[in-house]
Protein backbone atom coordinates (compact mmCIF):
# COMPACT_ATOMS: atom_id res chain seq x y z
CA UNK A 1 0.00 0.00 0.00
CA UNK A 2 2.79 2.23 1.13
CA UNK A 3 4.29 1.59 -2.30
CA UNK A 4 1.48 2.83 -4.34
CA UNK A 5 1.03 5.90 -2.26
CA UNK A 6 4.74 6.94 -3.24
CA UNK A 7 4.01 5.96 -7.25
CA UNK A 8 0.92 7.58 -7.32
CA UNK A 9 2.59 10.68 -5.69
CA UNK A 10 5.50 10.80 -7.95
CA UNK A 11 2.86 10.91 -10.75
CA UNK A 12 0.62 13.75 -9.30
CA UNK A 13 3.52 15.58 -9.56
CA UNK A 14 3.97 14.90 -12.88
CA UNK A 15 0.77 15.46 -14.25
CA UNK A 16 0.82 19.18 -14.32
CA UNK A 17 4.04 19.12 -15.97
CA UNK A 18 2.68 16.39 -18.89
CA UNK A 19 -0.55 18.72 -19.17
CA UNK A 20 1.86 21.80 -19.77
CA UNK A 21 4.37 19.98 -22.10
CA UNK A 22 1.09 18.90 -24.37
CA UNK A 23 -0.10 21.83 -25.22
CA UNK A 24 3.57 23.75 -25.54
CA UNK A 25 3.23 21.83 -28.85
CA UNK A 26 -0.43 22.75 -29.61
CA UNK A 27 -3.26 23.89 -28.40
CA UNK A 28 -5.45 20.85 -27.09
CA UNK A 29 -8.91 20.38 -25.92
CA UNK A 30 -9.57 18.05 -23.07
CA UNK A 31 -10.72 14.63 -24.83
CA UNK A 32 -7.15 15.25 -26.44
CA UNK A 33 -5.69 15.69 -24.22
CA UNK A 34 -7.50 12.57 -22.08
CA UNK A 35 -6.66 10.56 -24.70
CA UNK A 36 -2.68 11.02 -24.99
CA UNK A 37 -2.50 10.80 -21.07
CA UNK A 38 -4.29 7.71 -21.05
CA UNK A 39 -1.79 6.69 -23.81
CA UNK A 40 1.04 7.58 -21.87
CA UNK A 41 -0.75 5.77 -18.94
CA UNK A 42 -0.62 8.51 -16.50
CA UNK A 43 -4.06 8.62 -16.01
CA UNK A 44 -6.51 5.95 -15.09
CA UNK A 45 -9.85 7.87 -14.06
CA UNK A 46 -10.32 10.64 -16.46
CA UNK A 47 -11.86 12.80 -14.13
CA UNK A 48 -8.44 13.48 -12.65
CA UNK A 49 -8.05 16.09 -15.32
CA UNK A 50 -10.52 18.77 -14.99
CA UNK A 51 -9.97 20.09 -11.80
CA UNK A 52 -6.12 20.09 -12.85
CA UNK A 53 -7.28 21.88 -16.04
CA UNK A 54 -9.87 24.60 -14.11
CA UNK A 55 -6.69 24.89 -11.38
CA UNK A 56 -4.22 25.68 -14.20
CA UNK A 57 -6.44 28.13 -15.66
CA UNK A 58 -7.23 30.31 -12.46
CA UNK A 59 -3.37 30.30 -12.03
CA UNK A 60 -3.26 32.16 -15.42
CA UNK A 61 -1.14 29.29 -16.74
CA UNK A 62 -3.66 28.59 -19.14
CA UNK A 63 -6.46 30.21 -21.33
CA UNK A 64 -8.79 28.59 -23.60
CA UNK A 65 -10.82 29.84 -26.53
CA UNK A 66 -14.09 27.97 -27.68
CA UNK A 67 -13.87 26.56 -31.13
CA UNK A 68 -16.61 25.00 -33.71
CA UNK A 69 -16.30 21.40 -33.90
CA UNK A 70 -17.60 19.74 -37.08
CA UNK A 71 -19.85 17.00 -34.58
CA UNK A 72 -21.60 18.13 -31.78
CA UNK A 73 -21.26 21.96 -29.61
CA UNK A 74 -18.07 24.38 -29.43
CA UNK A 75 -15.06 22.83 -28.21
CA UNK A 76 -12.90 24.32 -25.67
CA UNK A 77 -9.22 24.52 -26.82
CA UNK A 78 -6.44 25.21 -24.36
CA UNK A 79 -3.28 27.08 -24.70
CA UNK A 80 -0.40 27.86 -22.63
CA UNK A 81 -0.41 31.76 -22.09
CA UNK A 82 2.86 33.66 -21.77
CA UNK A 83 2.77 33.02 -18.18
CA UNK A 84 2.57 29.84 -18.08
CA UNK A 85 5.01 29.25 -21.08
CA UNK A 86 7.69 30.63 -18.13
CA UNK A 87 6.47 28.43 -15.77
CA UNK A 88 6.75 25.35 -18.02
CA UNK A 89 10.44 26.88 -18.43
CA UNK A 90 11.07 26.83 -14.90
CA UNK A 91 9.45 23.07 -14.84
CA UNK A 92 12.10 22.16 -17.01
CA UNK A 93 15.04 23.21 -15.03
CA UNK A 94 13.70 21.67 -12.00
CA UNK A 95 12.65 18.45 -13.73
CA UNK A 96 16.17 18.42 -15.59
CA UNK A 97 17.94 18.92 -12.17
CA UNK A 98 15.36 16.17 -10.58
CA UNK A 99 16.57 13.40 -13.17
CA UNK A 100 20.47 14.45 -12.61
CA UNK A 101 20.35 14.00 -9.14
CA UNK A 102 18.50 10.98 -9.18
CA UNK A 103 20.68 9.59 -11.26
CA UNK A 104 24.01 10.88 -9.75
CA UNK A 105 22.37 8.39 -7.17
CA UNK A 106 21.60 5.80 -8.53
CA UNK A 107 24.79 5.61 -10.63
CA UNK A 108 27.41 6.06 -7.44
CA UNK B 1 -40.79 -1.69 -20.42
CA UNK B 2 -38.73 1.14 -19.16
CA UNK B 3 -39.89 4.88 -19.09
CA UNK B 4 -37.65 7.25 -20.81
CA UNK B 5 -36.48 11.12 -20.04
CA UNK B 6 -35.28 13.80 -23.00
CA UNK B 7 -32.21 15.55 -20.99
CA UNK B 8 -29.85 18.37 -22.37
CA UNK B 9 -26.44 17.22 -21.67
CA UNK B 10 -23.58 19.81 -22.38
CA UNK B 11 -25.71 21.07 -25.08
CA UNK B 12 -26.63 17.82 -26.96
CA UNK B 13 -29.83 15.77 -26.00
CA UNK B 14 -30.26 12.05 -25.39
CA UNK B 15 -33.18 10.23 -24.61
CA UNK B 16 -32.22 8.77 -21.22
CA UNK B 17 -33.66 5.41 -19.67
CA UNK B 18 -35.10 7.12 -15.78
CA UNK B 19 -33.06 4.80 -13.57
CA UNK B 20 -30.11 5.46 -15.75
CA UNK B 21 -30.72 9.14 -15.96
CA UNK B 22 -31.32 9.26 -12.18
CA UNK B 23 -27.79 7.79 -11.21
CA UNK B 24 -26.45 10.44 -13.81
CA UNK B 25 -27.86 12.72 -11.77
CA UNK B 26 -26.71 12.07 -8.74
CA UNK B 27 -23.05 11.68 -9.67
CA UNK B 28 -23.43 14.96 -11.29
CA UNK B 29 -24.72 16.37 -7.70
CA UNK B 30 -22.05 14.25 -5.93
CA UNK B 31 -18.98 16.10 -7.96
CA UNK B 32 -20.69 19.33 -7.73
CA UNK B 33 -20.86 18.48 -3.66
CA UNK B 34 -16.95 16.88 -4.08
CA UNK B 35 -15.85 20.06 -5.98
CA UNK B 36 -17.83 22.83 -3.66
CA UNK B 37 -15.12 24.39 -1.95
CA UNK B 38 -12.72 24.65 -4.96
CA UNK B 39 -12.80 28.26 -7.42
CA UNK B 40 -14.31 27.25 -10.55
CA UNK B 41 -16.16 24.61 -9.34
CA UNK B 42 -19.00 24.56 -11.80
CA UNK B 43 -16.74 25.22 -14.40
CA UNK B 44 -15.34 21.46 -13.64
CA UNK B 45 -18.46 19.75 -13.38
CA UNK B 46 -19.52 21.49 -16.57
CA UNK B 47 -16.84 20.17 -18.56
CA UNK B 48 -16.96 17.20 -17.32
CA UNK B 49 -20.67 17.16 -18.45
CA UNK B 50 -19.51 17.87 -21.45
CA UNK B 51 -16.99 15.10 -21.75
CA UNK B 52 -19.63 12.57 -20.98
CA UNK B 53 -21.94 14.06 -22.95
CA UNK B 54 -18.93 13.28 -25.62
CA UNK B 55 -18.74 9.78 -24.83
CA UNK B 56 -22.34 9.28 -25.04
CA UNK B 57 -22.73 10.75 -28.65
CA UNK B 58 -19.91 7.89 -29.54
CA UNK B 59 -22.02 5.30 -27.80
CA UNK B 60 -24.92 6.88 -29.97
CA UNK B 61 -23.23 6.48 -33.48
CA UNK B 62 -22.59 3.12 -32.64
CA UNK B 63 -26.51 2.38 -33.25
CA UNK B 64 -27.80 2.73 -29.81
CA UNK B 65 -30.65 4.88 -28.93
CA UNK B 66 -31.44 5.32 -25.72
CA UNK B 67 -28.71 5.18 -23.16
CA UNK B 68 -29.46 2.81 -20.40
CA UNK B 69 -28.33 1.85 -16.84
CA UNK B 70 -25.60 0.31 -18.29
CA UNK B 71 -23.94 2.73 -19.93
CA UNK B 72 -24.45 5.12 -16.81
CA UNK B 73 -22.38 2.62 -15.38
CA UNK B 74 -19.62 2.23 -17.82
CA UNK B 75 -19.32 6.35 -18.06
CA UNK B 76 -19.13 6.39 -13.92
CA UNK B 77 -16.31 4.08 -14.23
CA UNK B 78 -14.12 5.62 -17.09
CA UNK B 79 -14.90 9.24 -15.26
CA UNK B 80 -13.99 7.83 -11.52
CA UNK B 81 -15.59 8.54 -8.30
CA UNK B 82 -14.93 11.71 -6.46
CA UNK B 83 -12.52 9.83 -4.03
CA UNK B 84 -10.23 8.98 -6.90
CA UNK B 85 -9.57 12.54 -7.62
CA UNK B 86 -7.69 13.95 -5.09
CA UNK B 87 -6.11 11.10 -3.87
CA UNK B 88 -4.30 9.09 -6.44
CA UNK B 89 -5.17 8.40 -9.83
CA UNK B 90 -4.28 4.97 -9.17
CA UNK B 91 -5.37 1.47 -10.36
CA UNK B 92 -7.19 0.04 -7.06
CA UNK B 93 -10.70 1.73 -6.33
CA UNK B 94 -10.89 -0.96 -3.38
CA UNK B 95 -8.48 1.17 -1.33
CA UNK B 96 -11.27 3.59 -0.01
CA UNK B 97 -9.82 3.88 3.27
CA UNK B 98 -6.07 5.22 2.16
CA UNK B 99 -8.02 7.35 -0.53
CA UNK B 100 -10.14 8.89 1.86
CA UNK B 101 -7.16 9.13 3.99
CA UNK B 102 -4.91 11.34 1.09
CA UNK B 103 -8.29 13.59 1.36
CA UNK B 104 -6.32 15.90 3.88
CA UNK B 105 -5.49 18.49 1.45
CA UNK B 106 -8.74 20.29 2.75
CA UNK B 107 -10.96 20.45 -0.49
CA UNK B 108 -13.27 17.00 0.22
CA UNK B 109 -12.81 17.11 4.12
CA UNK B 110 -16.36 16.49 4.46
CA UNK B 111 -16.67 14.01 2.11
CA UNK B 112 -13.21 12.34 2.78
CA UNK B 113 -14.04 12.18 6.88
CA UNK B 114 -17.72 10.49 5.43
CA UNK B 115 -15.85 7.94 3.71
CA UNK B 116 -13.31 6.61 6.50
CA UNK B 117 -15.40 6.77 9.08
CA UNK B 118 -17.89 4.72 6.92
CA UNK B 119 -19.98 3.17 9.42
CA UNK B 120 -20.07 6.49 12.42
CA UNK B 121 -23.79 8.09 12.11
CA UNK B 122 -23.65 11.95 12.14
CA UNK B 123 -26.28 13.76 13.89
CA UNK B 124 -29.02 15.61 11.63
CA UNK B 125 -32.37 16.56 11.99
CA UNK B 126 -34.39 14.43 9.32
CA UNK B 127 -36.39 16.47 7.31
CA UNK B 128 -38.80 13.30 5.60
CA UNK B 129 -40.05 12.20 8.94
CA UNK B 130 -40.54 15.67 11.34
CA UNK B 131 -43.62 16.62 12.89
CA UNK B 132 -42.06 20.04 13.95
CA UNK B 133 -37.71 20.13 13.41
CA UNK B 134 -36.90 16.70 12.77
CA UNK B 135 -35.24 16.52 15.57
CA UNK B 136 -36.80 13.46 17.35
CA UNK B 137 -36.66 11.65 14.10
CA UNK B 138 -32.83 12.43 13.70
CA UNK B 139 -31.88 11.29 16.91
CA UNK B 140 -33.71 7.93 16.68
CA UNK B 141 -31.90 7.87 13.81
CA UNK B 142 -28.77 7.97 14.81
CA UNK B 143 -29.53 6.23 17.93
CA UNK B 144 -31.24 3.53 16.17
CA UNK B 145 -34.46 4.23 18.36
CA UNK B 146 -37.69 4.08 17.34
CA UNK B 147 -38.86 7.09 16.24
CA UNK B 148 -42.07 7.14 18.18
CA UNK B 149 -40.52 6.00 21.31
CA UNK B 150 -38.40 9.05 21.29
CA UNK B 151 -40.77 11.33 20.47
CA UNK B 152 -43.01 9.69 23.68
CA UNK B 153 -39.70 10.35 25.70
CA UNK B 154 -40.01 13.80 24.45
CA UNK B 155 -43.22 14.92 25.47
CA UNK B 156 -42.92 13.15 28.82
CA UNK B 157 -40.25 15.48 29.46
CA UNK B 158 -42.11 18.09 28.55
CA UNK B 159 -44.09 17.88 31.44
CA UNK B 160 -41.51 17.38 33.73
CA UNK B 161 -40.91 20.13 36.32
CA UNK B 162 -37.30 22.40 36.13
CA UNK B 163 -36.99 20.77 32.57
CA UNK B 164 -36.90 23.39 29.82
CA UNK B 165 -37.96 21.02 26.86
CA UNK B 166 -39.02 23.56 24.95
CA UNK B 167 -36.09 25.76 25.23
CA UNK B 168 -34.01 22.97 24.45
CA UNK B 169 -35.50 21.86 21.04
CA UNK B 170 -35.99 24.67 19.85
CA UNK B 171 -31.74 25.26 20.74
CA UNK B 172 -31.21 21.50 18.77
CA UNK B 173 -33.24 22.96 16.08
CA UNK B 174 -31.22 25.74 15.38
CA UNK B 175 -27.63 24.08 16.54
CA UNK B 176 -28.47 20.57 14.51
CA UNK B 177 -28.03 21.22 10.79
CA UNK B 178 -30.73 19.74 8.58
CA UNK B 179 -29.85 16.15 6.54
CA UNK B 180 -30.74 17.60 2.76
CA UNK B 181 -27.89 16.45 0.19
CA UNK B 182 -27.66 13.33 -0.37
CA UNK B 183 -24.27 12.94 1.10
CA UNK B 184 -25.77 14.26 4.55
CA UNK B 185 -28.80 11.71 4.54
CA UNK B 186 -26.43 8.57 4.13
CA UNK B 187 -24.25 9.83 6.76
CA UNK B 188 -27.20 10.55 9.04
CA UNK B 189 -27.77 6.85 8.14
CA UNK B 190 -24.34 5.86 8.76
CA UNK B 191 -23.80 4.51 5.50
CA UNK B 192 -20.42 5.54 3.59
CA UNK B 193 -20.54 8.14 0.84
CA UNK B 194 -19.72 6.62 -2.21
CA UNK B 195 -20.73 6.75 -5.99
CA UNK B 196 -21.89 3.49 -5.85
CA UNK B 197 -23.53 3.51 -2.68
CA UNK B 198 -25.62 6.55 -3.81
CA UNK B 199 -25.88 4.61 -7.13
CA UNK B 200 -27.14 0.98 -5.53
CA UNK B 201 -30.03 3.57 -2.85
CA UNK B 202 -31.24 4.64 -6.77
CA UNK B 203 -31.46 1.62 -8.37
CA UNK B 204 -32.59 -0.44 -5.41
CA UNK B 205 -36.40 0.74 -5.88
CA UNK B 206 -38.10 3.98 -5.64
CA UNK B 207 -38.75 3.56 -1.96
CA UNK B 208 -35.53 4.63 -1.06
CA UNK B 209 -34.99 7.16 -3.80
CA UNK B 210 -37.96 8.82 -2.39
CA UNK B 211 -37.01 9.18 1.04
CA UNK B 212 -34.27 11.41 0.47
CA UNK B 213 -31.21 9.93 -1.76
CA UNK B 214 -31.75 13.03 -4.27
CA UNK B 215 -29.97 16.10 -3.63
CA UNK B 216 -32.39 18.88 -1.71
CA UNK B 217 -35.21 16.59 -2.82
CA UNK B 218 -37.87 16.43 -0.24
CA UNK B 219 -39.88 13.37 0.94
CA UNK B 220 -42.60 12.28 -1.69
CA UNK B 221 -44.20 10.51 1.10
CA UNK B 222 -48.04 11.49 2.08
CA UNK B 223 -47.59 13.60 5.34
CA UNK B 224 -49.96 12.05 8.15
CA UNK B 225 -52.12 14.22 9.84
CA UNK B 226 -50.03 15.00 12.72
CA UNK B 227 -47.19 15.90 10.73
CA UNK B 228 -49.28 18.03 8.45
CA UNK B 229 -50.50 20.03 12.06
CA UNK B 230 -46.69 19.90 12.51
CA UNK B 231 -45.91 21.78 9.33
CA UNK B 232 -48.55 24.30 9.56
CA UNK B 233 -47.66 24.93 13.06
CA UNK B 234 -43.86 25.82 11.68
CA UNK B 235 -45.09 27.52 9.17
CA UNK B 236 -47.12 29.60 11.53
CA UNK B 237 -44.33 30.48 14.09
CA UNK B 238 -41.68 31.08 10.98
CA UNK B 239 -44.33 33.73 9.54
CA UNK B 240 -44.85 35.07 13.09
CA UNK B 241 -41.02 35.40 13.79
CA UNK B 242 -40.40 37.21 10.83
CA UNK B 243 -43.47 39.14 11.45
CA UNK B 244 -42.02 40.12 14.57
CA UNK B 245 -38.51 40.89 13.41
CA UNK B 246 -39.65 43.91 10.54
CA UNK B 247 -41.99 45.21 13.01
CA UNK B 248 -38.32 45.50 15.70
CA UNK B 249 -36.71 46.62 12.42
CA UNK B 250 -38.66 49.25 11.67
CA UNK B 251 -39.14 50.44 15.66
CA UNK B 252 -35.26 50.26 15.90
CA UNK B 253 -34.08 51.92 12.78
CA UNK B 254 -34.54 55.59 14.34
CA UNK B 255 -33.45 54.40 17.62
CA UNK B 256 -30.19 53.06 15.75
CA UNK B 257 -29.93 56.80 13.61
CA UNK B 258 -30.36 58.83 16.95
CA UNK B 259 -27.66 56.86 18.49
CA UNK B 260 -25.44 57.17 15.91
CA UNK B 261 -25.85 60.91 16.29
CA UNK B 262 -25.01 60.66 19.70
CA UNK B 263 -22.07 58.62 18.91
CA UNK B 264 -20.91 60.85 16.61
CA UNK B 265 -21.78 64.45 19.08
CA UNK B 266 -20.06 62.42 21.90
CA UNK B 267 -16.68 61.70 19.83
CA UNK B 268 -16.61 65.74 18.90
CA UNK B 269 -17.90 66.70 22.67
CA UNK B 270 -14.52 64.25 24.22
CA UNK B 271 -12.31 65.48 21.59
CA UNK B 272 -12.82 69.08 22.38
CA UNK B 273 -13.03 68.44 26.18
CA UNK B 274 -9.40 66.70 25.88
CA UNK B 275 -8.28 69.79 24.14
CA UNK B 276 -9.68 73.06 25.33
CA UNK B 277 -11.72 71.71 28.04
CA UNK B 278 -9.80 71.85 31.36
CA UNK B 279 -10.13 75.73 31.31
CA UNK B 280 -13.64 75.49 30.35
CA UNK B 281 -14.50 72.98 33.71
CA UNK B 282 -12.65 75.09 35.63
CA UNK B 283 -14.94 77.97 34.29
CA UNK B 284 -17.89 76.26 34.80
CA UNK B 285 -17.42 75.07 38.50
CA UNK B 286 -15.99 77.71 40.48
CA UNK B 287 -16.82 76.13 43.36
CA UNK B 288 -14.49 72.88 42.91
CA UNK B 289 -11.16 73.66 44.33
CA UNK B 290 -9.06 72.58 41.55
CA UNK B 291 -5.62 73.03 43.40
CA UNK B 292 -4.63 69.24 43.57
CA UNK B 293 -5.75 68.98 39.95
CA UNK B 294 -3.20 71.30 38.77
CA UNK B 295 -0.35 69.28 40.02
CA UNK B 296 -0.93 66.93 37.24
CA UNK B 297 0.82 67.15 34.11
CA UNK B 298 -1.05 68.18 31.03
CA UNK B 299 0.56 65.29 29.11
CA UNK B 300 -0.73 62.67 31.34
CA UNK B 301 -4.17 64.52 31.36
CA UNK B 302 -4.34 64.89 27.63
CA UNK B 303 -3.04 60.83 27.59
CA UNK B 304 -6.11 59.29 30.01
CA UNK B 305 -8.42 61.53 27.93
CA UNK B 306 -7.67 59.61 24.75
CA UNK B 307 -7.55 56.72 26.06
CA UNK B 308 -10.83 57.41 27.54
CA UNK B 309 -12.39 57.77 23.96
CA UNK B 310 -10.48 54.70 22.27
CA UNK B 311 -12.16 52.97 25.80
CA UNK B 312 -15.28 54.09 24.97
CA UNK B 313 -15.31 54.48 21.26
CA UNK B 314 -13.65 51.14 19.84
CA UNK B 315 -16.74 49.53 21.06
CA UNK B 316 -19.14 51.83 20.37
CA UNK B 317 -17.84 51.70 16.68
CA UNK B 318 -17.79 47.92 16.35
CA UNK B 319 -21.29 48.18 17.33
CA UNK B 320 -22.03 50.67 14.98
CA UNK B 321 -20.45 49.05 12.38
CA UNK B 322 -22.13 45.46 12.80
CA UNK B 323 -25.61 47.57 12.36
CA UNK B 324 -24.55 48.82 8.98
CA UNK B 325 -22.80 45.68 8.23
CA UNK B 326 -26.62 43.89 8.81
CA UNK B 327 -28.59 46.53 7.00
CA UNK B 328 -26.13 47.11 3.88
CA UNK B 329 -24.42 43.56 3.84
CA UNK B 330 -20.86 45.21 3.99
CA UNK B 331 -18.05 42.74 4.24
CA UNK B 332 -17.15 41.76 7.57
CA UNK B 333 -14.32 43.43 9.21
CA UNK B 334 -10.47 42.32 7.61
CA UNK B 335 -9.25 40.47 10.75
CA UNK B 336 -5.74 42.88 10.89
CA UNK B 337 -8.19 45.83 11.30
CA UNK B 338 -10.05 43.47 14.30
CA UNK B 339 -7.08 42.52 15.96
CA UNK B 340 -5.50 46.29 15.37
CA UNK B 341 -8.80 47.59 17.34
CA UNK B 342 -8.89 45.10 20.25
CA UNK B 343 -4.93 45.93 20.84
CA UNK B 344 -5.44 49.37 20.68
CA UNK B 345 -8.97 48.80 23.35
CA UNK B 346 -6.22 46.84 25.25
CA UNK B 347 -3.53 49.53 25.44
CA UNK B 348 -6.71 52.41 25.99
CA UNK B 349 -7.13 50.34 28.84
CA UNK B 350 -3.98 49.94 30.22
CA UNK B 351 -3.02 54.10 30.11
CA UNK B 352 -6.61 54.69 31.58
CA UNK B 353 -6.15 52.37 34.81
CA UNK B 354 -2.76 53.65 34.69
CA UNK B 355 -3.67 57.50 34.29
CA UNK B 356 -6.26 56.75 37.23
CA UNK B 357 -4.19 54.98 39.53
CA UNK B 358 -1.82 58.42 38.99
CA UNK B 359 -4.59 60.57 39.65
CA UNK B 360 -5.60 58.68 42.41
CA UNK B 361 -8.83 56.64 42.25
CA UNK B 362 -11.05 58.76 44.74
CA UNK B 363 -10.48 61.40 43.27
CA UNK B 364 -13.90 62.29 41.58
CA UNK B 365 -15.69 61.69 44.96
CA UNK B 366 -12.36 63.71 46.29
CA UNK B 367 -13.19 66.82 44.32
CA UNK B 368 -16.74 67.02 45.70
CA UNK B 369 -15.38 66.72 49.16
CA UNK B 370 -13.34 69.71 48.74
CA UNK B 371 -16.35 72.05 48.09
Amino acid sequence: MYVDNVKSQMRKGMLEYCIMLLLHKEPAYASDIIQKLKEARLIVVEGTLYPLLTRLKNDDLLSYEWVESTQGPPRKYYKLTPKGEEFLSELEQSWRELSETVDHIANR
Amino acid sequence: MKKTLTVNLGGTVFHIDEDAYRLLDNYLCNLRLHFRRQEGAEEIVNDMETRISELFTEKLNGGLQVITIGEVEEIIARMGKPEDFDGDADEEPTSKGRTSGAGDSGTGSRSGSGASSSFRRRLYRDPDNKVLGGIASGIATYLDWDVTLVRVLFICLLFLPYCPMIILYIIAWIVIPEARTAAEKLSMRGEPITVENIGKTVTDGFERVATGVNDYMNSGKPRTFLQQLGDALVQLAGFILKACLVVLAIICSPIVFVLIIVFVVLVVAAVSLAIGGGAWLYHLLPMVDWAPLSAISPMLTVAGSMAGIALLGIPLLSIVYAVFRQTFHWSPMATGVKWTLVILWFVALIVFLVNLAELGWQLPLYGIHCV
